[in-house]
């Protein structure tokens, strides 16, 4: 997976870290998703203003991101997470397989982010849900990471969640 | 995956005394179940609670939706149910995504508040964290690297190490230590935004890269456990109520096997002469004005019991004296300058009568008197010392 070539007009964003793996091992131990964010935040952030503050911020988003895939994903097919950066903003591109219903709800889940009532819907998940849906992840990350966020469907099964995180300006 | 292994890396606990509730670590289960027993502790703590329950979450490093959505549903719950309860959520200004998340709790129910802890840490704070301190710790820094580049390796300082100065202040020292040493990491952390913005300045001018500049609480750091082979902690412990706490963060974040090096002072111990009676009578007073804002300059000899009371073994302590033949006198002198200015400031703070302060200061004038006088001796003491994290 190459986010940079598929995207031209945003070469800006520069690589810096991929990671790929199957889904099947991905799925096969739920700590990956802690280790791998704590992992890659850590690779990232050390040339950030305050590399520790960073990483804990990034890993945070970075883990919400992968517990999506791991809580929607479909086991077959490989899990790709690759890291941009573009002056104070990282970009999380993950790729993963999902069932057609699954894609259907990332689809209405994603808009969701980008609607005027989007923090009222955080407010009311939290106080109302009983138990916390993949929507309210993605509120989350728009609401308290600042995340901007985008959906990528054209290599069927999968799909491609695409956050932008301003996180430096947040951090320092 | 047993629940007990993701038990592991988070407390959840209530102190009743204090009506606080403190979550800390990394809490990301997969489901509510694996949390099941702190909610119910949770659950626990409100009802036992009168009046205003504290949620201190200063700690908590990590935390995933699940475990959020969970807490807070039983923080909203009891609102509902219990008008005579207020909750006060604690943040910290370090950990930056909690205070962002938290808050909303404010928004649902009036009855939680959400604050973010800072400062006031020590009663002396406003002081060392002044922008006015900055020439004083670059001029301190210079005399003692003199003496520290010989002493460091002798307490574990060497090529290739992972290395953290906690309370970096401007972070010269980090800049000296890896010019001379190149250890493959350095983190410097310090509780003082201006200091912390002057070390990367610095750092930048000297075209310095790799050291990791953070902002964080010394008593409650972000850093993981056993992350570094060395660990500095220069002046700072003196200047804590609690230098415990601080040792025990300290044994927290080194390896086992790896050595923790601690810098303190004696101030009644400062000489000088001639004027040697003036010179000893302002720093026997210093010492008995700092201990009015709970800073104890007398620590430097009693590194060795801190440090064996906070589990460390093989412990090394040794002194040495900066003094105004070191290098420029004139270094020296500056130095002092700046403490009269502080230290005056500090006693006025105190309400300390005129005629004494003019007095306090003529102590420090006569320090440097004694500094550039061309036949004078002016001493400042330091004792350096480590201990061992065991195995
Ligand atoms: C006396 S200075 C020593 C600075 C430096 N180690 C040196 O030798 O130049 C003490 C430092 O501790 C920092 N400090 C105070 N409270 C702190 C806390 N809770 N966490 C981290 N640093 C703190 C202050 O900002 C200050 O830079």
């Amino acid at each position: 997976m190459n986010a940079a070539q598929r995207q031209p007009a945003e070469a800006k964003f520069e690589p810096l870290l991929q990671f790929e793996m199957e889904m099947g091992t991905f799925l096969s131990d739920w700590h990956h998703c802690d280790q791998l964010s704590n992992f890659m935040a850590r690779m990232i952030s050390h040339n950030r203003t305050d590399p520790v503050r960073h990483s804990n911020f990034f890993s945070s988003a970075l883990n919400e991101l992968l517990e999506v895939s791991f809580r929607g994903g479909s086991p077959e097919g490989r899990i790709g997470c690759s890291v941009f950066r573009q002056g104070p903003k990282e970009r999380v591109e993950l790729s993963f397989p999902c069932s057609p219903t699954q894609r259907r709800f990332f689809r209405e889940a994603v808009a969701r982010t980008h609607k005027g009532d989007a923090y009222a819907r955080y407010l009311d998940a939290i106080s109302t849900d009983l138990a916390p849906s993949r929507e309210i992840v993605l509120l989350d990350l728009a609401i308290n990471f600042d995340a901007e966020i985008r959906l990528e469907e054209d290599d069927p099964p999968s799909i491609s969640i695409i956050v932008d995180l301003p996180l430096e300006g947040i951090v320092s | 995956m047993s629940t007990a292994v993701l038990a592991a890396p988070f407390q959840a606990v209530f102190d009743a005394n204090s009506q606080e509730f403190s979550l800390a670590g990394v809490i990301r289960p997969r489901s509510v179940d694996e949390i099941a027993y702190s909610i119910t502790e949770f659950r626990r703590a409100i009802d036992e609670a009168r009046g205003v329950l504290y949620i201190n979450v200063k700690r908590l490093a990590q935390m995933n939706n699940t475990a959020f959505h969970a807490f807070s549903r039983v923080v909203l719950d009891a609102c509902r149910t219990r008008s005579d309860i207020r909750f006060v959520v604690v943040t910290s200004s370090v950990v930056g995504w909690t205070e962002r998340m938290f808050r909303h709790l404010g928004k649902i129910e009036p009855q939680i508040t959400v604050e973010v802890y800072d400062s006031k840490f020590y009663p002396g704070q406003s002081f060392v964290e002044d922008t006015s301190f900055i020439p004083i710790l670059r001029a301190q820094t210079k005399m003692t690297w003199r003496h520290e580049r010989t002493i460091l390796p002798r307490h574990g300082m060497r090529p290739g190490i992972a290395m953290a100065d906690i309370c970096c202040g401007i972070g010269d020292f980090a800049v000296l230590a890896q010019k001379e040493f190149q250890p493959a990491r350095i983190v410097a952390l310090d509780h003082s935004k201006p200091s912390l913005a002057y070390a990367r300045k610095v750092a930048a001018e000297f075209g310095v890269t790799g050291i990791e500049y953070t902002y964080g609480d010394a008593s409650e750091m972000l850093l993981e456990d056993n992350q570094f082979d060395f660990v500095t902690c220069r002046h700072s412990l003196q200047i804590f109520n609690q230098p415990e706490l601080l040792l025990k963060e300290l044994y927290r974040i080194v390896k086992p096997g790896g050595r923790v090096y601690i810098t303190n002072e004696k101030n009644s111990h400062c000489l000088g002469e001639p004027r040697a009676q003036s010179i000893q009578w302002t720093y026997n007073e210093l010492a008995r004005l700092l201990s009015h804002f709970e800073m104890d300059v007398e620590l430097g000899p009693k590194s060795r019991r801190y440090l064996a009371d906070a589990g460390f073994d093989d412990i090394l302590v040794e002194s040495f004296m900066i003094t105004n033949l070191d290098g420029d006198p004139q270094d020296f002198a500056d130095v002092i300058a700046g403490w009269e200015k502080m230290f005056a400031a500090m006693a006025a703070r105190h309400g300390e009568a005129p005629e004494f302060i003019d007095r306090f200061r003529q102590g420090f004038r006569d320090h440097i008197f004694a500094a550039l006088h061309p036949k004078g001796y002016a001493g400042w003491p330091i004792w350096a010392a480590s201990g061992r994290k065991p195995l």
